[in-house]
């Protein structure tokens, strides 16, 4: 294991992904995401290398009408656009997603930042998540890094019936990840760089 | 100087210079320090904070090798400096903006470090980038000595002798950093972690702290050495001189990006500059004996101009335009008659305006913001900004075109279908993992260019935005198109925070990316910018700053545009 800081979780993701090609503010957003989880003690860093790998294999879309069981929606992608647009438009989204992690951070953002209430549904309508009061809360029942059928939206009021959720708080301790995960992501960000030529080494104080 | 700053006194109805006005780049790269840049705030926070910088540990042999620690003691911390020496050949100090060997290395540590920390810095903090460094670490930072004054230095004082005034106000620092990394880098601690900090919560604060205990090292080590050289015939080096040495610092493009990526915190940054002048500008009145301190700090700025020498041509141009303005105002019996009107800062402003060059303008903003530091203690507490990761809802398509109409014209006067609109592109380096410019007809690598076209995106985003209907949200115009996401994020931001956008084309052939780095360290406090070329410069930090053992003084933190008297 080795100890990260979040700047590094947040540069790294943004420039690994951005060497698949993704967009940068996909990229961006999903990096911002990452960091999030790693805040809030959750693994983030295998959903990364994953997500770059089905990317570029085209097993999960960025659409948010045309995803499926096979080819669901990109969470980790699409998360932030997706609530934003949940909220702006105030409508219930239902879909498939790869998995209700990064979606959570997404929630756990965006609740915090814009004071949006929003609740996260499983296909049996059960509560996985909601926020409140610039809060995200999940029900530990559920296994949040598995594809789900969710439903996605904006609420004024809230049964939570007889289940207890769990409130996600910072991690303030270092943060540690897989070494050699890492490393896969370095290498992934540094096909984002450029050999200097000539041109930019003159006068730039070499 | 007590100002009368009852309400009678101020009338705040002067308007803020809008971003059209100040955002552009020349005019950015002609700011100077003020009252509210982070040098000044870390010497305001010392003071306050009671603050007790000694050395701890001093290893360090006859020749200049080995380590030391300078602690500083809070009320519940202490920071600490950790210092590496090490010996390097000739042929391996480039003293240049990039090398990758130094005289020193340093870290700004949480606490004094134990025995196995202190092992583990020896082998990390050499190695700078390419090690491994630990959370408890604030900072880390590398140093030269300056070739030209280091030597001559020591053996000056090594014989009983002071070095020259001219000597020291020519180079104006014994070391000088190509680095100080914060904020997570490379391993050290994220700058969110001292959220709260009564003292390190505030933008570059830890980066500051390093660079005043450096200067401290290096004007204890010239005089360490000096005794080991000389002996009892050896002297220290005399207090008036010691105050004008600061710290040098090669920058780079390294620190460009910084301006563009963080929207919310360069608004923030000029806007509050941009309102303690309208503040200022609302004063009524001034008594006889702030006239008077304004005046002197004109003469201190014209005194500084004289002594800064650069060999940049544009540059240089530029000092001696502002000699001239300078002069010019200072000459003017109509001076003293122009600050007994009403309004005193805002007419002399106006007077002159026309009539001087940029330089000129932003050195008598500076001047006319140092003496009323009261007047803006909120603004200097308040310089850092909660950065929004997500957009904000309730924009539609509509809203998005009338904002780019308002704040974005001077992306749409500029016809990004010409050459050279296009002439370069910003790229990360694979050697030093920073960025560089490309040149777009010679260099490959355009494929990989980071997104600093903003003019170019806002035309796109208009051609795109006006074929949509005018009441779809902007959330749903982006989960169609993510590329307009960067973009769009970057309008709305604007909307509220107008000072967030340079107005200039920055890859266009006219762009100078020294006048985005001179910009940032102007709000860093540097002093004597030098450029090298258009794409780095030498400055010098902390010059004229009060010494450790002064900052309990009453008037400590008065050290605006240092000179030397005896220099011409």
């Amino acid at each position: 294991m080795i100890n990260v800081s979040l700047n590094e979780i947040y540069s790294e993701t943004y420039k690994a992904l951005r060497s698949v090609n993704i967009e940068w503010s996909l990229a961006k957003d999903c990096a911002n995401k990452a960091k999030w989880l790693a805040q809030h003690d959750q693994y983030f860093l295998g959903s990364i290398l994953k997500t770059a790998e089905l990317y570029q294999n085209q097993d999960i879309t960025i659409s948010i009408n045309e995803n499926t069981n096979t080819k669901p929606l990109s969470s980790a992608l699409m998360a932030l656009l997706l609530i934003e647009y949940v909220s702006a438009n105030k409508i219930t989204w239902k879909g498939y997603i790869d998995s209700s992690k990064f979606l959570l951070a997404g929630m756990g953002i965006i609740a915090k930042e814009q004071q949006i209430n929003l609740i996260l549904e499983n296909e049996k309508r059960d509560i996985i998540a909601f926020t409140k009061d610039q809060k995200l809360f999940i029900n530990s029942c559920f296994d949040i890094n598995v594809p789900t059928y969710s439903f996605l939206k904006i609420y004024d009021f809230i049964e939570k019936k007889n289940i207890k959720y769990t409130f996600l708080k910072k991690n303030k301790n270092v943060i540690k990840v897989n070494d050699k995960c890492w490393e896969r992501l370095k290498l992934m960000a540094f096909e984002t760089y450029v050999e200097e030529s000539k041109t930019s080494k003159s006068r730039a104080g070499y | 100087m007590k100002f009368q700053s009852n309400q009678n006194n101020l009338d705040y109805n002067h308007s803020i210079r809008p971003p059209s006005i100040v955002m552009k780049l020349d005019r950015l790269g002609s700011f100077h320090q003020t009252r509210l840049s982070f040098t000044r705030r870390l010497i305001d926070d010392l003071k306050y904070q009671k603050s007790k910088i000694e050395i701890h540990q001093w290893d360090i042999d006859n020749s200049g090798i080995g380590s030391a620690i300078i602690k500083t003691t809070f009320k519940n911390e202490i920071l600490s400096l950790i210092i590496f020496c090490h010996s390097i050949n000739a042929e391996e100090r480039t003293d240049r903006v990039i090398a990758e060997k130094w005289d020193m290395t340093f870290s700004l540590f949480r606490g004094i470090p134990n025995k196995n920390e202190l092992n583990k810095l020896s082998k990390n903090l050499k190695i700078q980038e390419s090690g491994r460094h630990n959370s408890k670490q604030l900072t880390l930072s590398r140093a030269n000595k300056s070739q030209r004054i280091f030597k001559k230095v020591l053996n000056d004082l090594s014989i009983g002798k002071q070095p020259s005034d001219k000597l020291i106000n020519d180079v104006g620092y014994l070391v000088r950093t190509t680095a100080v990394y914060g904020n997570g880098k490379f391993g050290i601690e994220d700058f969110s972690k001292t959220n709260g900090h009564i003292f390190l919560d505030k933008p570059f604060q830890a980066e500051m702290l390093t660079v005043y205990l450096i200067r401290y090292f290096s004007i204890e080590l010239i005089n360490f050495l000096a005794k080991k050289k000389g002996g009892k015939k050896s002297v220290t080096l005399s207090k008036h001189l010691a105050k004008h040495l600061g710290v040098g610092n090669a920058t780079g493009l390294g620190m460009a990006p910084f301006l563009i990526n963080h929207q919310e915190l360069i608004h923030q940054w000029i806007y509050n500059r941009e309102t303690a002048l309208s503040r200022v500008f609302s004063i009524k009145q001034l008594d006889k004996k702030t006239q008077n301190r304004i005046i002197n700090y004109i003469h201190q700025a014209f005194k500084y101009s004289l002594q800064w020498k650069v060999d940049d041509q544009l540059q240089s141009n530029k000092i001696d335009a502002l000699n001239l303005d300078l002069k010019k105002i200072l000459q003017n019996k109509k001076l003293t008659k122009l600050l007994n009107l009403d309004y005193p800062l805002k007419n002399l402003f106006d007077f002159y305006k026309n009539d001087i060059n940029l330089e000129t303008q932003e050195i008598l903003n500076s001047v006319f913001i140092e003496p009323f530091p009261e007047l803006f203690e909120d603004l200097m507490n308040n310089m850092g900004a909660v950065e929004k990761k997500s957009v904000l809802i309730g924009y539609n398509v509509s809203d998005i075109l009338e904002i780019i109409k308002d704040n974005y014209k001077w992306a749409l006067e500029i016809d990004t279908t010409k050459s050279d609109e296009n002439y370069c592109f910003w790229y990360t380096s694979q050697t030093k993992l920073e960025p560089r410019l490309g040149i777009t007809k010679k260099d490959v690598g355009i494929e990989k260019q980071l997104p600093f076209d903003i003019a170019h995106q806002i035309k796109q985003t208009v051609d795109i935005l006006q074929k949509l209907p005018s009441n779809m949200t902007a959330a749903e115009v982006m989960i169609n198109q993510p590329k307009l996401r960067n973009i769009i994020k970057r309008i709305i931001t604007n909307k509220s925070m107008p000072y967030s956008e340079i107005q200039n084309n920055l890859i266009g052939k006219d762009m100078k990316p020294i006048d985005i780095l001179r910009c940032k360290l102007s709000f860093f406090g540097a002093s004597k910018f030098d450029p090298k070329s258009d794409l780095w410069t030498r400055i010098t930090l902390f010059q004229g700053a009060p010494l450790p053992n002064e900052l309990w003084k009453i008037k400590v933190n008065d050290w605006l545009f240092p000179n030397l008297k005896n220099v011409k």
